[in-house]
């Protein structure tokens, strides 16, 4: 399957003009994966549109690759109260801008991928989350929701049946932390986006007490082609513990970086060299970030045979994330990187709790000061130690994250961190 | 019944009762560091100190039996992170290990503690809070012995007037929400949030607001570092120069459970005591100002008006002669008594006994109540401590005109430890006819209109019960000396570190403030003695004794018993307080 | 300053939003953009009034407002120039597009120009990361793949009150794709 990645048609924002408009996407069978359902219950029942999801093991765009069939399966049974599908369209993780690719040419895709999840777990309400600088695709998006109430898609009745569901979009104001799904939810109710603890998990305590599921944008997009053929169908592609089309958003140092869709399971040197045009200026890589800023770093000589999956890309100590390839060439300063993604996740821890409050500045001092010329040898064991106390303490993953690429990028490339120390201002210590 | 092993130590536990681990450790008696959780608050587990590792035994799915391993041991799954206590509740068979069994434990707590002190002012001879910071304490035993922070550390406001008692340094914060969570879930006024974000947060009110919420100074209780202090206690005194008297709150009808806290027989602040049956952790602002009362504007030795309007000192002697003189002088038919809500029941049984057996009528007293002044939380419409009390020993209850006319109809006007004049029960030209004599803590228009001042012990000077407004005895203890009582020979008096370590020639020793009052038991004793009356007790204690002894509602009722219990519900009517 | 309100029409507007949630405290983030739209800030008479238009704490409110980045907790220029200087925009020289600025401006990132005209601030990843070095226009339009030129067109075209149009970054991917497919 890797190799045969050329031949691959895109699925999710397929080549063709003016998908984003609603009968555009009805003449393309759109929609036809909710009228699929919702016409024949018998074969169709909540449970079954599950147990399929299930099966097609959609692992979740947002970075944390879980199974969203059987994320939907933790929703209790229904009580007569409210429930929610929220939908992340936060996408903040540095190395991440596909879930807006969505927005703008696809956004039918997700609207129905929500439903048919709605359906399936009996949800009432849907809030799409986005991220507030993002306002140009709320607007988009906005523009499709409008139509498909116009079609009757969404709203009371749909198609006639007694399946009622709202879509409610709205968006953020600057914080990267309301990606994190139960920060979302609190940003959802109007609060400073702080994570909850857990449990209770957000199924049987979600938005407003009720039982809520959250997935991303990209998941959900994902829901419609596996009703439409199949779990098998979908299972065929990519790699096989994890399956499907995957938004490739490539930067840094490559000619053509952009959002490129692919099966899972590319071989990460056939994205950059063929895919995203090689490297520029003809220089050599040097490092590559797989899945957005917190999964750790890969050195070119890792390279070798990795694809672009959950299983290979473990096995050379790195994570598949949110598939935000980011490229760096032979000049790259290591130092310099790791002390901007640190200076990121100082930024944006929100401060709620000890370890990643006091750590992520703690990381970001010292990095500071090795970058400036003032570090010593100490202090790169000084940073792996603070990373060790901050890493699975704290309420949500974001502290995790930023000590990851800190751990990583300290261990494989630790020559050019010794480097500087060696030369700074304190270079006997 | 459920079972829980605690460092290898198994213990029962309560599924009723749905309690989460770090409760359940503290209730045996063992500890584990915590910083924001709060007994009586929402859980938000944000300090991360309270970690435990945590596992449960693996059961077969068949025969639901425990899974056992080589050694006959149940075989455990641990979690894979560290749990907060705090937050993990307890299971059948759940398996604990604190820091006092595991290393890793300890390791990642001292871990939690270097992360909090990396941005902590290391402030602490400066700091109001040292002597009692649980910071403190908890570096002390569990913490990092040095620091490996180099860098610099993040500046925040510091002492900023958040209103017109709480005093705020940010710095010093550890964003624990304990203060933003009291407005949000006890006081329910959301003055304070947490504002900015990451290690910028701090917490604050909305700008130009003023932190005046009733119970702010609970927040300054609660703070477990000094970034919230008390502006009126600020520097005043190191809490280990202190004496800590348990007592109740005298200013309205809760009767809030507090702690005097004394130094040199100088009250220099009050705190509440945890009582759950009361006012839980809490008491309003209020009720901690009253310090100001025991200490300044006392009746100092007796006096009385000798010309015009004139007061002056005198001596007991005098005091007691005059006194007797008057009652000797006027047909017992003439006199008119008053008890007080505001004394306490001994006080006013003995007052009322000693009179009533000189063949003067029963006491009147009269309730002090303002209407809609109480909240439904702590405060009371009831402006007094024992309007109940004086109910339970069968005084006679008055209205403002009863009382009025009574006085008018009076050639002798005794009163005990009530401002009439002041709360406007009494003008001061009712007093202008009748003989007044004042038995009183505080100068007040009312002893200013009277002719002769005997000079009490407050509540912070005596042993005595006190009957809120629910119906609950309650009692003090003596906190600060009088002239006539030692701290070293009153076993109910506390010692501090400075009492039992000091010497008389210690810069922080004087008599100054010690009152020249005696209780009214032991004044009518004297005053008894004068008359040749049979009148005799040589504590609040006996006065007590005899009362539960006569009156159904106190049987059985001792001040052991209001110890041991943190006071006892009285079988009484929950009859609403009236003016 | 006189009482600030909101017209009747804004108000429709923020019933509109409240009717979305089923508290009124969630439709904080929104009405806040509203009150920003309207002020072009919210200071904190701001925060009061949208406070009191939502009937939940002034705290809550100023909780919220201080949280988030993109609420102006103080005026700002006509224009505020928010860089990406993260990871990607980094790599693809973020800094000297930020410097730039700086330079043409004679300001430093956090301040505004003296005619009132330019806000610079350096921020976090923007989600332009294929399209770096970017900035953002007043948390509205991406101006993408920036070199100096491009800026000082961008700040003339400002200056003359010209805001750029949004600029589709339109699957040339595609193009791409095909292109490498059919090697």
């Amino acid at each position: 399957m890797a190799q045969d990645w050329k031949s691959f048609e895109p699925l999710l924002i397929p080549d063709i003009p003016n998908l984003e408009k609603i009968d555009v996407y009805e003449e393309n069978g759109g929609y036809d994966a909710l009228k699929k359902i919702l016409n024949d219950r018998d074969t169709w029942s909540r449970k079954s549109v599950i147990e399929e999801v299930k099966q097609a093991n959609i692992r979740g765009r947002g970075g944390a690759g879980f199974n969203a069939g059987l994320k939907w399966s933790f929703m209790p049974d229904p009580d007569g109260g409210p429930r929610y599908l929220a939908c992340n369209g936060d996408e903040s993780e540095p190395g991440t801008f596909k879930d807006r690719k969505i927005f703008e040419f696809n956004p039918h895709l997700f609207i129905e991928g929500s439903l048919i999840a709605s359906y399936a777990m009996t949800v009432d309400t849907i809030y799409v989350y986005i991220r507030g600088e993002y306002l140009s695709w709320v607007d988009m998006l906005q523009e499709a929701v409008d139509e498909a109430y116009e079609r009757g898609y969404l709203g009371e009745n749909i198609l006639g049946t007694d399946v009622s569901i709202d879509m409610e979009l709205t968006y953020g104001a600057g914080a990267y932390i309301c990606g994190e799904e139960t920060a979302m939810l609190e940003s959802l109710e109007g609060k400073r986006g702080y994570p909850r603890t857990k449990p209770p998990f957000p199924a049987q305590n979600g938005l407003w007490g009720r039982p809520t599921t959250i997935n991303n944008i990209e998941t959900l997009a994902n829901v419609p082609l596996v009703i439409n053929n199949g779990a098998d169908w979908y299972g065929d592609i990519g790699a096989e513990e994890h399956p499907g089309p995957v938004l490739y958003g490539i930067s840094g140092h490559v000619n053509q970086p952009g959002v490129y869709e692919y099966p899972t399971g590319i071989p990460v040197l056939d994205l950059i060299n063929d895919v995203a045009g090689g490297i520029r200026g003809g220089k050599d890589l040097k490092a590559i970030i797989p899945g957005g800023s917190s999964t750790p770093p890969l050195r070119a000589d890792q390279l070798d045979g990795v694809t672009m999956n959950s299983d290979s890309l473990k096995d050379v100590g790195s994570m598949m994330g949110t598939a935000g390839l980011v490229v760096m060439d032979e000049d790259t300063d290591m130092v310099d990187v790791l002390w901007r993604i640190a200076h990121f996740y100082h930024h944006e821890s929100c401060g709620q709790c000890t370890p990643c409050r006091d750590g992520t500045g703690w990381l970001e001092k010292v990095l500071k000061k090795i970058k400036d010329g003032e570090g010593e040898m100490k202090d790169l064991d000084l940073l792996l130690d603070v990373g060790n106390q901050m890493e699975g303490r704290t309420i949500c993953a974001l502290a995790d994250a930023a000590v990851w690429p800190v751990r990583h990028t300290i261990n494989r490339f630790r020559d050019e961190f010794e480097e500087r120390c060696k030369k700074s201002v304190h270079a006997v210590a | 019944m459920p079972e829980v092993f605690i460092d290898g130590t198994r213990y029962e536990y309560d599924e009723e009762k749905d309690e989460m681990l770090l409760q359940f450790i503290l209730d045996q008696g063992l500890e584990v560091p915590f910083f924001c959780y709060h007994p009586s608050m929402s859980i938000p587990a944000n300090c991360r100190q309270c970690m435990v590792k945590v596992g449960t035994p693996v059961k077969d799915q068949e025969t639901g039996e425990y899974e056992l391993d080589e050694d006959g041991e149940r075989k455990i799954r641990w979690f894979p992170k560290f749990q907060t206590s705090c937050s993990t509740r307890l299971q059948d068979g759940m398996v604990v290990l604190t820091q006092e069994s595991s290393k890793e434990v300890a390791r990642a707590q001292k871990d939690n503690l270097e992360f909090i002190l990396v941005n902590h002012p290391l402030d602490c001879p400066i700091c109001d809070q040292a002597g009692e910071c649980p910071l403190q304490i908890q570096t002390y035993k569990y913490g990092p012995e040095g620091s490996r922070f180099e860098v610099k550390k993040v500046h925040k406001p510091k002492h900023v007037d958040l209103g017109p008692r709480v005093t705020l340094d940010a710095e010093r914060c550890i964003n624990c929400t304990r203060c933003v969570r009291f407005t949000e879930e006890i006081s329910e006024t959301h003055q304070l949030t947490i504002v900015q974000r990451g290690d910028d947060n701090y917490p604050t009110t909305a700008p130009g607001e003023e932190f005046d919420d009733p119970y702010s100074l609970n927040t300054v209780d609660i703070c477990p570092v000094g970034a919230l202090t008390s502006t009126d206690f600020r520097f005043k005194a190191r809490v280990w120069e202190m004496n800590q008297t348990p007592s109740i709150d005298i200013t309205n009808g809760k009767g809030c459970n507090i702690d005097l806290w004394t130094r040199d027989n100088e009250v220099l602040r009050i705190t509440p005591r945890q009582n759950e049956e009361v006012n839980d952790y809490w008491m309003p602002d209020e009720g901690r100002e009253a310090y100001e009362q025991f200490n300044e504007n006392r009746v100092d030795r007796p006096s009385i008006k000798l010309d015009g309007d004139n007061q002056s000192n005198t001596s007991w002697n005098n005091a007691i002669e005059t006194f007797a003189e008057v009652l000797e002088a006027n047909d017992p038919s003439d006199i008119t008594i008053i008890g007080s809500p505001h004394a306490s029941v001994e006080e006013n049984y003995a007052f009322n006994k000693f009179f009533n057996l000189l063949g003067v009528r029963n006491a009147k007293f009269t309730p002090h109540v303002i209407p809609g002044a109480g909240d439904g939380f702590l405060i009371t419409d009831d402006q007094a401590p024992n309007t109940n009390g004086c109910r339970v020993i069968n005084l006679d209850e008055a209205d403002d005109t009863s009382i009025q006319s009574n006085v008018a109809a009076a050639k002798v006007v005794i009163i005990l430890s009530d401002d009439l004049v002041g709360r406007e029960v009494l003008s001061t030209s009712d007093l202008d006819n009748p003989y007044t004599i004042s038995l009183a803590t505080n100068h007040s228009k009312t002893t200013k209109a009277s002719d002769l001042v005997i000079p009490i012990t407050c509540v912070a000077e005596h042993a005595a019960s006190y009957v809120n407004i629910d119906g609950r005895i309650q009692r003090s203890y003596p906190a600060k000396e009088t002239k006539y009582t030692n701290r070293r020979l009153n076993l109910e008096m506390s010692e501090g570190r400075l009492d039992r370590f000091g010497t008389n020639f210690d810069n922080w020793v004087s008599e100054e403030n010690k009152v020249d009052c005696l209780p009214v038991w032991d004044f009518l004793n004297k005053l008894g003695d004068r008359l040749g009356l049979d009148f005799k007790y040589d504590h609040s204690r006996e006065v007590f004794a005899e009362l539960s002894s006569s009156i159904d509602e106190l049987q059985g009722i001792s001040y052991e018993r209001m110890d041991e219990e943190n006071g006892v519900q009285l079988p009484i009517e929950q009859k609403e307080v009236k003016a | 300053m006189a009482e600030l309100s909101f017209t009747q029409e804004e108000l429709d507007e923020i019933e509109r939003l409240k009717a979305k949630f089923p508290t009124a405290k969630a439709a904080t983030l929104r009405v806040l953009w509203v009150a920003q739209q309207k002020y072009g800030h919210v200071e904190p008479e701001v925060q009061n009034l949208v406070a009191k238009t939502l009937d939940v704490p002034k705290s809550h409110v100023h909780g919220v407002a201080s949280f988030y980045t993109q609420y102006y907790k103080e005026e700002k220029g006509k224009f505020v120039l928010d860089v990406c200087t993260c990871l990607s925009c980094q790599l693809c020289g973020g800094y000297e597009i930020l410097h730039h600025l700086e330079e043409e401006l004679g300001i430093e990132a956090g301040e505004t120009t003296d005619d009132g005209m330019f806000t610079i601030q350096e921020v976090e990843c923007l989600g332009a990361c294929g399209y770096a070095p970017m900035l953002q226009v007043t948390n509205g339009v991406y101006v993408n793949n920036l070199t100096k030129e491009k800026v000082d067109t961008l700040l003339e075209n400002l200056k003359n009150g010209n805001m750029p149009e949004f600029e589709s970054m339109a699957m040339p991917e595609l193009e791409k794709r095909n292109q490498a497919a059919s090697k």
